[in-house]
C-alpha cells in the first residue's frame, strides 16, 4: 500500500516537470498532456524498477522505461501526425540526470582548484559516468522503437 | 498520382523548398534522422527523382536529380532554439503534401507562413518554477525548500527569456541564470530557509540541464549522424560548463559551499 502511494507521488511529481520543460522546448498545447503522461509512466515505471523489490540497476530500468514511453510514443505519433520525438523527449525529461552531470563537472573543477584527492577523483568519476549512462539508455530507449520494429520505414 | 517530370525553374524551386524543411527542422531543434527523412519526403513528393541531403553540423545541403540533372543547394544553419511547434507543423506540411492535398505552391506558402507562436512567458517561466520544486520534492527536499527552489528557478527563466531577445550568446545566458538561481539558494542558506540547503542548490539549476541537446546527440550517433551527434553533445558539455561557472561564481561571491 505503501509502495503504491510512493508510487502515485513519484508519478505526479514527474508529470509536472514533463509539462514545464514542454513548455520551454514550444509542444503544441493540445499535447502537453500526452507529455504529462509520459513523463509519469516513465518516471513511475523506472521507480518501481528500482525499487528494493525489483532491485535493477537504474541505467536498465532507465533503459526500459524509455523504451516503453517511446513505444507508447509511436502509437500517438500516428495519431497526431507528428514525430514522437515532438512529445517524447519532454516526457524524458524527469529521468535526465542532471544532479550527477553538474555535480561532476563541479568535482573536475574542484580538483583544478585544490589539487586530486581520491574523494574527488571518485566523485567526478562515478557521477560522471553515471550521468553519461543514464542519458545513453534514454536515447537508446527513445530509439528502441526504431531499431526493432520500425526499420527501413518511417513512423510518420 | 505520378507527379510530371520537373523542369529546370521547378527542380530549382523544388531543390529550394526541400532545404528550407530541412533548414527549418535542424534551427528548431529537430534530430537528423527527421530532418533528412522529411526533406528527402517533400523533394520526391514534388517530382525530383531522388534527393540527397548532407547534413553537417552547421550547414545542410541538399541535391535534387531530375533525369540525369542535378541541382545542388547549401544553407548555413543557425539556432533558433527547441521549438517543436515549427518541427511538427514542417512535418505536417510533408504529410499533406504526400497526401496531395498541397501542391508546390501550397507547400511554399505554407512553410514560410508557420507562425513562431510560443506560449506565453509567464506560463513557461511559472512552469519551470513548479518543475524544479517538483525536482526538489522528488530529492526528498522539504516544503521550505521546495519554495526557495521555486523562486530561485522561476527567476533563472526570467533571466533567460530576458536575454533571449539580446541575442546574447547561450553560453552567457546559462552563466548568468546559474548565477542568479545559485545565488537564491544560497542565500536561503544563510538565512537558515529549509533544512535541506543542498537539494535546494543543486534543484535550483535544473532547468539549466541541456536534456534536449543531450538526447538529441545520443540518439544521432546510435542513428549514424555521429558528426552532429558530437557537435550536439560537445555544446551540450559547453552549456553545462558554463552552467558550472555560474553555480561556482555564486558560491565564491555568498561563501556557500552548498555542494559537495
Amino acid at each position: 500500500m505503501s509502495l503504491l502511494l510512493a508510487l502515485l507521488q513519484d508519478m505526479a511529481l514527474a508529470a509536472v516537470p514533463a509539462v514545464g520543460f514542454a513548455l520551454v522546448f514550444n509542444v503544441p498545447a493540445r499535447m502537453l498532456g500526452y507529455c504529462a503522461m509520459g513523463g509519469a509512466i516513465g518516471h513511475g515505471l523506472r521507480f518501481l524498477l528500482i525499487d528494493k523489490s525489483v532491485g535493477m540497476p537504474i541505467e536498465w530500468a532507465t533503459l526500459i522505461a524509455a523504451a516503453a514511453v517511446s513505444l507508447i510514443g509511436v502509437q500517438l505519433a500516428k495519431r497526431l501526425r507528428a514525430h514522437p520525438k515532438v512529445f517524447t523527449v519532454a516526457a524524458m525529461i524527469p529521468m535526465v540526470p542532471g544532479v550527477p552531470f553538474f555535480t561532476a563537472l563541479l568535482a573536475i573543477v574542484e580538483i583544478n582548484r585544490t589539487g586530486v584527492t581520491e574523494a574527488l577523483l571518485q566523485t567526478a568519476i562515478h557521477q560522471g559516468l553515471r550521468a553519461l549512462f543514464i542519458v545513453g539508455a534514454l536515447a537508446v530507449g527513445l530509439a528502441i522503437p526504431g531499431l526493432l520494429f520500425y526499420r527501413r520505414r518511417p513512423v510518420v | 498520382m505520378k507527379p510530371e517530370p520537373l523542369d529546370e525553374p521547378g527542380q530549382r524551386e523544388v531543390t529550394r523548398l526541400s532545404v528550407q524543411a530541412a533548414l527549418m527542422l535542424m534551427q528548431h531543434g529537430a534530430e537528423s534522422a527527421l530532418v533528412e527523412s522529411v526533406a528527402r519526403r517533400l523533394g520526391v513528393a514534388l517530382g525530383a527523382e531522388s534527393v540527397e541531403v548532407a547534413i553537417m553540423a552547421n550547414a545542410v545541403t541538399v541535391t535534387t536529380l531530375c533525369a540525369g540533372h542535378g541541382v545542388t543547394t547549401v544553407r548555413r544553419n543557425e539556432d533558433r532554439g527547441i521549438n517543436m511547434h515549427v518541427v511538427t507543423e514542417v512535418q505536417r506540411t510533408m504529410l499533406d503534401l504526400e497526401a496531395g492535398r498541397l501542391d508546390r505552391a501550397g507547400v511554399a506558402a505554407r512553410l514560410d507562413g508557420i507562425p513562431h507562436v510560443r506560449h506565453p512567458r509567464w506560463v513557461v517561466a511559472l512552469g519551470i518554477g513548479l518543475s524544479c520544486a517538483c525536482f526538489a520534492a522528488l530529492s526528498r527536499g522539504d516544503v521550505q525548500t521546495c519554495g526557495v527552489v521555486f523562486v530561485a528557478s522561476t527567476l533563472a527563466m526570467v533571466v533567460r527569456q530576458l536575454f533571449a531577445p539580446l541575442h546574447f550568446n547561450p553560453l552567457v545566458t546559462f552563466f548568468v541564470a546559474a548565477f542568479v538561481a545559485t545565488s537564491v539558494a544560497g542565500l536561503a542558506l544563510l538565512w537558515e530557509i529549509g533544512s535541506t540547503p543542498k537539494v535546494a542548490m543543486a534543484s535550483s539549476v535544473l532547468l539549466l540541464v541541456p536534456g534536449f541537446p543531450l538526447i538529441n546527440g545520443v540518439s544521432d550517433m546510435v542513428k549514424g549522424y555521429i558528426n552532429t551527434g558530437i557537435s550536439r553533445l560537445v555544446f551540450a558539455l559547453m552549456l553545462a560548463a558554463a552552467t558550472c561557472g555560474g553555480i561556482l561564481l555564486a558560491m565564491t561571491v555568498w561563501h556557500t559551499w552548498g555542494w559537495s
